[in-house]
């Protein structure tokens, strides 16, 4: 036994020794050579992810979990822009590439994707999962700088100058989505409002639009939380019907807003209901919910539809379906377009300012006050700790209209909401 | 020295020496070398590795199946984070030191084990598999809507260790000329860790508490007649075995810096379970081979899917790199348990080097 412990420790200390030599000797590749930037073609100072003749970018993305469906559309819509820039001339006279990364909503493989591509990219024009965000924002913060711009639109993500959320987050989304029963439901002062809402981020986020919104207008709020694996909303409805409200919000997935529309209608509880923007689907119009939805059902966007008569929308919309027959037309498409289009347009403004650094690409932001990608919206990043717009448009379920989605109410920002800080 | 020199037992212990000795260096020198994705992939299957050596002396060397290993590592990350946050962020928090948090917080773990030892004791097989089950849901319920300690559903940041005078964050510290962020610095932590938690769990298995284990596992009522307190054993070893969860948890949680509850699901129990039938069942080393595959060989494919053959470009139709590597993770468990019934940890036993006839240990 003694001789296989001297033999143990010989070979520590030889390990330690060689250890000791080669690193002393600096020829690792990580050892500390300058600040990794420099000024490149054109006089543009370059940092990560920026060569003479490329400019990478980075999506974390979900095609294989909870999110697929988004994910898909969402990174399919990034990568037509990549390919229709680059046919252009790309940004700054680089071309853009554009690497994607599964994490199939696994806070591991999210957590890698991050790290491995953070060194070989300018920023990241998707990252689906507010978890995940949160998690890297301390790194972002402090060390990483890269931008991102989250697939999620959470008022907990608001703060960062490196993470920035475009349009208007659901608690905001939801104010306006009142002040739409206000206007145009026949809500009044003293009536009820039922909310179905999901645990976790996004629900709590609307359920606070929701409250404040309630309060401002003089109404009281009947909440009912409910998991994302519920799939039958017959005791929420029953439970809103029996409390007598008048309109009911959901923040929810596409199938429990179908639930519970279909179970109301069926059921008698003949109020309007109005969704966030991840409360619908255009597939739901196949169901057998289909008709009750067309009927008494509305949602809030932070963007037009894809359906929308805009010169974009309808560009997108065919250029969309010829590059991907087989893929249904979403708003996924729309929010992975206006991220895409937002970080391009951003990359140019710190082009024309010769820095495609990581700090350049921040200082540019804050100068993009007014970027439109044509749908509706403009987008404002000079305030990290708002989102970039806080207009919401209210779209009406249609089978007859291309992505089954019709405008009903333009963009608008209700006078609750400006006044909202979360 | 009693044997003569030449003698195989002789060269097997130069050899094994030389290749620890190897083993070492390899590991100590990589922070130096290694870019960040690896080092964090390694320090995950470090922290899984921990784990599965929990697991494997409850459900490997006992014989008691345990699908709420999840919870207990939720429990160690948690409380690391609740013992050791100031409550600046508006989270409870004790404002212990690091250290100190992460020991309090493996012992919570270990004590969440004992509460639960009472049912450990009365049931096994199948039906303990149901009742820790439970905690699973119990623990996701609390962890997504205990919003004042745990952040609910974004969950909280961790605060950084401090270990003598050794902040174990992304504060940059020069060391050869090389920078040593959070990473590099946990990765020696983790190393200790590990090699602590495999020389006790070792010294468990090898005494006297591994075979009344072993024979509890091979037949309970026999244990019982030779004497062994039945019931006594399997709730310590169900607290042992808590407590590695916990402290792969703390390890895990400084490596992510930020707790999600969505990780702490039954997805990760089942994770917990195929490390060790890959690794092998009831052994140390079949562990640490099996939390190091399992955790190790999906963030691996999904790098380097795209490279694949048939794998196209996501959104160009075929097998996208994300689903290419889910099907190569489940053809590898596949293959590992057709090929190698007595897990990864027989492979190694298979080699060459054959241990001399009549050495005890």
């Amino acid at each position: 036994m003694k001789h296989r412990r001297q033999a143990a420790v010989r070979g520590l200390a030889a390990a330690l020794a060689t250890l000791v030599a080669l690193t002393a000797a600096g020829c690792s590749s990580k050892a500390k050579t300058g600040d990794g930037k420099q000024t490149g073609a054109g006089g543009v100072k370059t940092g990560e992810g920026v060569t003479d003749t490329t400019i990478a970018l980075g999506a974390l993305t979900d095609m294989t979990g909870v999110y697929a469906t988004l994910g898909k559309s969402v990174t399919q819509a990034q990568q037509l822009w990549v390919k229709q820039t680059n046919a252009a001339g790309g940004i700054c006279g680089r071309t853009l590439e554009l690497t994607v990364r599964d994490h199939g909503y696994d806070p591991q493989k999210a957590l890698a994707a991050y790290t491995e591509l953070e060194p070989k990219v300018v920023g990241y024009a998707q990252f689906i999962g507010s978890p995940f965000v949160a998690a890297v924002k301390q790194r972002v913060d402090g060390q990483d700088k890269g931008l991102i711009m989250p697939q999620a639109w959470s008022a907990s993500l608001l703060g960062s100058p490196y993470i920035r959320v475009l349009g208007a987050t659901y608690d905001v989304e939801t104010i306006n989505a009142v002040d739409f029963l206000l206007t145009e439901k026949g809500l009044k002062k003293g009536d009820r409002l039922g909310h179905v809402y999901f645990e976790g981020d996004y629900g709590e986020n609307a359920l606070k639009g929701s409250k404040y919104a309630a309060e401002q207008a003089g109404l009281t709020v009947v909440e009912q939380k409910i998991k994302p694996t519920d799939n039958d909303m017959s005791a929420q409805v029953a439970a809103l019907k029996q409390a007598g409200v008048k309109a009911v919000l959901v923040s929810a997935g596409p199938r429990q807003a179908a639930s519970l529309v279909g179970v109301a209608a069926a059921t008698g509880l003949r109020v309007p209901v109005v969704g966030n923007n991840s409360a619908f689907a255009p597939q739901l119009l196949g169901t057998q919910a289909g008709p009750a939805l067309e009927k008494m059902y509305w949602f809030a966007s932070p963007s037009l539809p894809i359906g929308a008569d805009t010169p974009a929308a309808r560009k997108l919309a065919a250029d969309y379906a010829a590059a991907y027959p087989d893929d249904g037309l979403d708003n996924g498409v729309v929010a992975g377009w206006t991220a895409a289009t937002a970080f391009g347009e951003i990359l140019k403004k710190a082009c024309e300012h010769e820095d495609l650094t990581r700090e350049g690409v921040a200082k540019a932001l804050l100068i993009l006050s007014a970027h439109d990608p044509g749908f509706g919206m403009t987008h404002d990043f000079s305030d990290p700790k708002s989102p970039s717009s806080r207009q919401s448009v209210v779209i009406q379920p249609d089978k007859k209209v291309p992505g089954g989605m019709r405008t009903v109410r333009q963009p608008f920002v209700s006078e609750a909401a400006k006044n909202y800080t979360p | 020295m009693s044997e003569r020199p030449g003698t195989p037992a002789k060269a097997y212990r130069r050899a094994a020496a030389g290749l620890g000795g190897a083993g070492v260096v390899v590991l100590l020198a990589l922070p130096f070398y290694l870019e960040r994705f690896w080092l964090q992939a390694g320090l995950f299957a470090i922290a899984a590795a921990i784990g599965a050596i929990g697991i494997n002396l409850l459900t490997g060397a006992t014989g008691q199946l345990s699908m709420g290993h999840a919870f207990f590592l939720a429990v160690g990350a948690y409380g690391y984070c609740a013992l050791a946050g100031d409550g600046t962020d508006g989270l409870a928090g004790l404002g212990l030191p690091g250290w100190l948090a992460a020991v309090l917080a493996v012992g919570l773990a270990g004590l969440a084990g004992g509460l639960f030892s009472p049912i450990a004791g009365r049931l096994h097989g199948a039906y303990l598999g149901i009742a820790t089950l439970a905690l699973i849901f119990i623990g996701q319920h609390v962890l997504f809507n205990a919003h004042g300690l745990t952040g609910g559903y974004n969950g909280r940041a961790v605060p950084p260790l401090n270990l003598f005078g050794l902040t174990f964050d992304d504060t940059e510290l020069l060391v050869a000329q090389v920078p040593f962020g959070a990473v590099e610095k946990l990765w020696y932590l983790g190393l200790a860790l590990l090699a602590g938690g495999v020389l006790f769990a070792r010294g468990v298995l090898r005494g006297r508490p591994g075979r009344a284990m072993n024979a509890i596992r091979d037949h309970r009522i026999a244990a019982g007649v030779l004497g062994i307190p039945v019931a006594r054993h399997r709730a310590a070893v169900f607290v042992l075995s808590s407590m590695y969860a916990g402290l792969a948890g703390v390890l895990l949680a400084l490596v992510f810096q930020r707790t999600v509850p969505e990780y702490f699901g039954m997805a990760l129990s089942l994770e917990y379970l195929a490390m060790i039938v890959i690794g092998g069942l009831g052994s140390v080393a079949g562990a640490v081979a099996g939390g190091v595959f399992v955790a190790l060989l999906p963030q691996v494919l999904n790098r380097y899917a795209e490279g694949l053959p048939l794998v196209s470009a996501p959104g160009t139709g075929g097998i996208a790199p994300g689903e290419a590597a889910r099907y190569l993770y489940g053809a590898a468990v596949v293959g590992v348990v057709l090929f190698l019934p007595g897990g990864l940890a027989r492979l190694v036993a298979r080699t060459p080097i054959h241990r001399p006839s009549g050495e005890t240990r």
